[in-house]
């Protein structure tokens, strides 16, 4: 009985030995963890920083990009009124260019008049054929009035592609969607790192969102008339869909 | 037909160039909205509004909830409505149509298109 407990005691004191062995074995390794921990943590730090960092300049970035949708709204309402400016100008222009081409009418009709009246007087006819030959304003005036609608088309072409700032901010605020939802994830990344962080990123949000603001992120300015093709095609087939299914229900 | 044009758009820039459109294809009764809310008050105030063009994405109440909301109403059920929006991907013009939108329209437009739609939904209505 004794022999058996001195047995057991031995296999006991063998197992602690080898707990020994295998720990002088292992202290080594978790010596070279703990190190690693040590310099890994201002690591972490360090990206737990720059995250913050970044997070907290999102807003700014955010501003920043409705600054620029209402600067370019701004400068294209100013272009729009100019445009309006020139039109009306141009149309002002364009009357009063009617007004004398009629009046110069008049005065062909006055001047054919009293050739009319002295048609034995040489010096008279001479005086009228040189007025006549020196007389442009009509011809001139036709000129410049063809102009004016060439004028007008162009100034008009202006105001249309000017729907490129609409297209624009809606692109701009699928920007700001995105650069938002960025944000999100990272202030819960920091959330899962360090909440206090996550207080000092919720504290330094002050950028707004227009409320309900809602956009096409595939807005895209396009003239080339394709998408209008194809929207046409659409609704087209639809229409067809729509007619035959009436016509199946009559005969069904 | 005297038609009498409500442009809904938050645009400002939008609205605009469609007025501006529209003035230069004759028609010079034009109101504005700057949402489809806004839009609804302006047709309850103006018996006279008989067109609408409104674009889709707008804050408050948008184009297609401004069609359901007009279609939805015996007394708007037939008034005209172009559509007229960036918007063109085909289940968005689908779920247009499915709202009863009278015609639809990609930006940028050209007034080409613009006179075109008009004269195509004008002509089913007469």
């Amino acid at each position: 009985m004794k022999n058996l407990n001195m047995s057991q005691l031995f296999e006991k004191l063998n197992d602690v030995k080898s707990l020994f062995i295998y720990g002088q074995k292992i202290i080594p390794v978790l010596q070279s963890l703990v190190d690693f921990m040590q310099e890994t943590v201002p690591l972490l730090e360090n990206i737990n920083h720059s995250i913050a960092d970044s997070t907290s300049k999102i807003p700014r970035a955010t501003d920043q990009i409705n600054n620029v949708t209402n600067a370019t709204e701004l400068a294209t309402t100013e272009i729009l009124d100019l445009v309006d400016v020139i039109s009306n100008n141009l149309s002002t222009i364009d009357n009063s260019l009617k007004d004398i081409t009629e009046k110069e009418k008049i005065k062909s009709s006055v001047i054919e008049k009293l050739k009319a009246l002295l048609p034995d007087n040489a010096e008279a006819m001479q005086l009228f054929q040189e007025y006549k030959d020196n007389d442009v304003t009509i011809s001139q005036i036709e000129k410049l009035s063809e102009v004016f609608p060439k004028i007008q088309n162009d100034t008009y072409n202006i105001t249309l592609s000017l729907q490129v700032q609409d297209i624009t901010s809606q692109q701009l605020a699928a920007v700001n969607h995105l650069i938002e939802s960025v944000q999100t994830k990272l202030a819960s990344l920091i959330h899962d790192i360090d909440d206090t962080n996550l207080k000092e990123v919720q504290s330094s949000e002050n950028y707004s969102t227009p409320e309900g603001a809602t956009f096409d992120p595939n807005a895209s300015y396009d003239k080339s008339g394709d998408r209008q093709d194809m929207i046409d095609e659409i609704i087209q087939s639809e229409n067809q869909k729509a007619s035959q299914d009436e016509i199946d229900k009559l005969f069904s | 037909m005297s038609l009498k044009f409500l442009v809904v758009d938050d645009s400002v820039t939008m609205r605009r160039i469609v007025a501006n459109s529209l003035k230069n294809l004759g028609y010079d009764n034009i109101i504005e909205a700057v949402d489809g809310k806004d839009a609804l008050a302006k047709l309850a105030a103006d018996p006279a509004i008989n067109f609408v063009i409104t674009d889709w994405n707008m804050p408050v109440f948008t184009g297609l909830e401004l069609t359901k909301s007009l279609r939805s109403d015996e007394k708007y059920a037939k008034i005209p409505i172009l559509m007229v929006t960036t918007r063109g991907v085909k289940e968005d013009i689908i779920e247009a149509l499915q709202a009863k939108v009278s015609n639809y329209i990609i930006k940028p437009f050209t007034p080409q298109v613009l006179k075109e739609k008009i004269d195509q939904i004008l002509a089913n209505v007469q």
